[in-house]
């Protein structure tokens, strides 16, 4: 297909009919690269593919049966440790962003856009070198440590023990990779709202905390609840963090599917962990996904 | 009119958002910092200035090649998905469209399935197809998890072009082919250029499927990164490259800011 | 050439191979140059076969007898022509018959040794250091550290538990085992995945006193300016016991330059240089007492005779596992738990 050819053929189709056509090839890509594996990791589930060499397929559900509640499951704990991890990421996160995102709608004025890309720009930089520059920092001989053995704050060889390889660093590390980013739909709902309704309430007698949280705070929900979605879902699935600066107590349930493809051959049952994951993150999706397209539309329009 | 926000209160969210911008450029100032220490150990005190990692670095074949790979990777990761993406976009900005919600939510799938899902999803198919791990199949997973960000940043674009500006094109006889080649691509053009940037970005830097899927002797430079920070010896030139490429997509993200108010301002004024 | 292979064993005249003192590999470099090879290093036995397993191809392979079966009927390795190796006919024959599956020699044996608890004499109350058991002791915890290697955690606990078929667990066993390793989980400080990054730094600099490793960790520590007061243990229960040999790669299409590698591996004055740098014992049967640096430590660890790793009141060898899949996933519990 030359590129000529291809080009007429799009502009031909542009607003015309049959340009609907268009949307097949990227969408068979997508379910070629993404639906079609989902689709084989559930045959792995239930055991009706294996990569095991002389086990028969049969259709079982032993390993789902192993991991689900009743019952103990160390992956069960697992998962609940790591969600837990994830939601007070989120809280926290969200928590923290929408001072940023108050400042920048209400405080920053004309500079508000180019303050906002000072503010997202390091989140444009590679994820895995912030993550690196974060073991430096944090390391048993680290920055700061080393810093305080300078200092005399702490004695020499003597690192803070949570500083690196816990839950602490873990936490510390995707709350600063997400903090930026959890801003932007609420500021984007803040700096959009229309301020006469604050003025009124406060022509109406309210203090600025008064309108604040009976005015402003409500009208931001949406956008607060659309951060809190952007950092949630993709922190659900997180596993190189915790790679780089976790240890054996702040292993995320990422961790877990990675390693039964990595360093054991039951893929039957990492495929069940996996699945486990694509259903949690569909269902959270589901629940807060108006929130991100009326976002899209927003965006869109 | 009265503000919503107190003397106090723009202090302390001054504050607040100072303290933070600090916290977010730390990291990035110690990378810059670290790589002209001249010990195999980042830390405090200062063993002394050296700009010998980075002469290491460039000398080391491995890492170059690596980030040669990641950057054509990258580059023909951003030209699919930017072509892929207009497709979409092309297509779900029609008023009409058959099954509009289903194309909308398979197209936006990759953005919310976790990596490390789509990473074994391609081992397994791969392994099902009796096909080796290879570069091309680390391209073809960039692209699906690119896609849906290409169509977010071209279709808004799409959208607010003013469809009266190619129908006036066509009234003065303009051909459907000329309409598009001469009014929609030049408009489209920023949000083009913008999506092969940020599909780059993407594939640059990413990690979960290229570790997987990647040839063990030819590594992407997200994967020998990693390798590189459990070996000594490769720790300071991983630092040394990092704190450039950390100062190159500084400058590409400032100019790439600059050259969207400076095509805004001209669509504006046009 | 692509190669997975344990660090350290890089070819020498690579970069890679920063102990400037090897000659393995080195009548490789020298006739073909460094650049040609490419090395992916193994984190742990069972990561090394399941990359394998996942797709990743590779020239020439370094794994132990343990999986060398594994690599055979998975189809991912070939037999190797010991024609084209001269220095084929010095090895030891028992070693030599571990690496023969169908009549064919897949595996060309080249270093062994034991894997035990090593620990700062400085730090740990000898009364404490008798046995594998010292990992599980609370005095100790945070001063501990595993290693993230799978399946050989399970091996150290089932001689901690006394079962005698480390290798052939019943499925009580590996319960009980489990259960074990998951009690002695929160003692580490870290499971070490690096051996001289994670593991020889905490050791040096006393963040850790207690960790398994093999000799190599030992010798580093007496050779260290100034010492480091380390002991290689010898259990009540035994040491653990290896050996490792080079697989050629299924689809390698580099078999005649494959072969070239391994001899420059196992010729004598290479495998000399294994053991004077790490103090493993080499499948080389050529090797003489009187060629070896400190032979006061080649002594104490019966280099020279590898059929010490037959000898089961000191030594249990690490041998392939009929329940692979379950010990693993097991492990996968003991890591998540």
């Amino acid at each position: 297909m030359s590129a000529a050819g291809s080009r007429e053929r799009r502009s031909a189709s542009f607003l015309r009919p049959g340009s609907g056509l268009l949307i097949l090839p990227p969408t068979v890509w997508v379910l070629a690269v993404l639906v079609a594996p989902i689709v084989l990791i559930g045959l792995y589930s239930v055991n009706l593919k294996t990569n095991l060499l002389g086990v028969p397929t049969a259709f079982s559900t032993a390993n789902w049966k192993d991991f689900l509640p009743p019952g103990s499951n160390p992956f069960w704990d697992r998962f609940k440790i790591s969600m837990t991890i994830t939601l007070v990421v989120s809280v926290v996160t969200v928590v923290a962003a929408y001072p940023l995102a108050y400042f920048l709608a209400f405080v920053a004025g004309k500079r508000r856009y180019a303050l906002l890309m000072l503010l997202l720009a390091p989140f444009f930089t590679s994820y895995l070198l912030r993550v690196i520059a974060w073991q430096v920092i944090l390391n048993n001989h680290g920055v700061i440590n080393s810093l305080l053995w300078q200092l005399g704050l702490r004695p020499h060889g003597d690192g803070i023990p949570w500083l690196i390889y816990s839950k602490f660093s873990v936490g510390l590390v995707l709350f600063y990779s997400w903090v930026p980013f959890v801003a932007v739909p609420m500021f984007v709902v803040l700096d959009t709202m229309d301020r006469s309704l604050i003025e009124a309430a406060h022509d109406l007698g309210a203090s600025r905390l008064t309108a604040f949280l009976r005015v402003t705070l409500p009208l931001s929900i949406p956008g607060v609840i659309a951060g809190f979605v952007f950092v949630l879902i993709p922190t659900t699935g997180e596993f190189i963090t915790p790679l780089l600066v976790g240890g054996p107590s702040s292993f995320m349930f990422g961790n877990s599917i990675q390693s039964f493809f990595t360093d054991t051959p039951n893929w039957n049952y990492g495929a069940v962990l996996a699945l486990w994951l694509v259903a949690i993150v569909l269902v959270m999706l589901l629940l807060f996904g108006r929130y991100l397209s009326t976002d899209l539309e927003d965006a869109a329009t | 009119m009265t503000s919503a926000v107190g003397r106090l209160g723009r202090i302390g969210l001054s504050s607040y958002f100072t303290l933070l911008v600090l916290f977010l450029y730390a990291p990035l100032v110690v990378l810059v910092v670290f790589s002209f220490e001249n010990s195999y150990i980042q830390a405090l005190p200062w063993a002394g200035f050296t700009t010998k990692w980075f002469h290491t670095a460039f000398a080391n074949s491995d890492l170059t090649s690596a980030l040669r790979r990641s950057a054509m990777i990258g580059l023909l990761d951003g030209l699919a998905a930017t072509a892929l993406g207009t497709m979409a976009a092309v297509a779900l900005a029609r008023r009409h469209l058959f099954l509009r919600p289903l194309w909308t939510t398979l197209l936006l799938l990759p953005l919310v399935v976790p990596y490390i899902v789509l990473a074994i999803g391609m081992v397994i198919v791969l392994h099902q197809l009796g096909y080796q791990s290879s570069l091309s199949a680390v391209l073809v997973g960039h692209i699906a998890i690119s896609l849906p960000y290409s169509l977010l940043v071209v279709l808004p674009r799409l959208r607010t072009l003013d469809a009266s500006i190619v129908e006036a094109a066509r009234d003065l006889g303009a051909n459907p082919t000329k309409a598009f080649t001469l009014v929609t691509l030049p408009l489209l053009a920023p949000a083009l250029v913008a999506s092969v940037i940020i599909a780059f970005t993407i594939s640059f830097d990413e990690f979960a499927i290229a570790s997987f899927i990647a040839p063990p002797g030819s590594p992407t430079y997200p994967v020998f990164l990693y390798s590189g920070t459990r070996t000594p010896t490769l720790e300071p030139q991983v630092i040394a490259i990092g704190a450039i490429v950390v100062a190159l997509s500084m400058v590409l993200v400032l100019s790439a800011e600059v050259g969207r108010r400076w095509a805004d301002r001209r669509i504006a004024s046009a | 050439m692509t190669i997975l292979e344990w660090d350290g064993y890089q070819a020498a005249g690579t970069k890679a191979q920063t102990y400037k003192t090897v000659v393995f590999g080195k009548d490789y470099t020298d006739e073909f140059g460094a650049s040609g090879l490419t090395y992916s290093l193994i984190q742990n036995d069972s990561s090394a076969i399941n990359s394998v397993r996942t797709g990743k191809k590779f020239d020439v392979l370094h794994p132990c007898a343990e999986n060398f079966r594994d690599y055979v009927d998975g189809g991912f390795v070939q037999p190797w022509d010991t024609s084209l190796l001269p220095s084929f006919a010095n090895l030891n024959p028992a070693l030599v018959k571990g690496g023969q599956f169908n009549g064919q020699q897949y595996a060309i044996p080249w270093d062994w040794g034991y894997g035990s608890v090593i620990y700062r004499t400085d730090m740990v109350d000898p009364a404490d250091a008798t046995g594998w058991e010292l990992f599980w002791n609370p005095k100790y915890k945070d001063r501990i550290s595993m290693w993230n290697g799978a399946t050989t955690n399970f091996e150290i606990a089932a001689l901690k538990l006394g079962f005698p078929q480390m290798d052939n667990l019943t499925n009580d066993q590996l319960d009980q085992a489990t259960q074990s390793l998951i009690e002695q989980k929160p003692l580490n400080k870290f499971l070490w995945a690096s051996e001289y990054t994670n593991l020889q730094p905490a050791l040096t600099n006393g963040d850790i006193w207690i960790a398994y490793s093999w000799q190599d960790q030992w010798v580093y520590g007496r050779e260290h300016k100034p010492p480091i007061p380390f002991n290689f243990m010898q259990p009540t229960q035994g040491r653990l016991g290896w050996y490792c040999g080079f697989m050629l790669g299924k689809d390698t299409a580099n078999y005649y330059h494959a072969h070239k590698y391994v001899e420059s591996y196992i010729n004598h004055a290479a495998a000399l240089s294994l053991t004077n740098t790490f103090y493993y014992g080499s499948a080389d049967a050529t090797v003489k007492g009187s060629e070896i640096a400190d032979q006061q430590v080649a002594k104490s660890l019966s280099i020279g005779d590898p059929n010490v790793l037959s000898d089961t009141s000191k030594v249990h060898l690490q041998s392939w596992e009929p329940n692979e899949v379950a010990v693993q996933t097991a492990w996968e519990k003991v890591t998540a738990a």
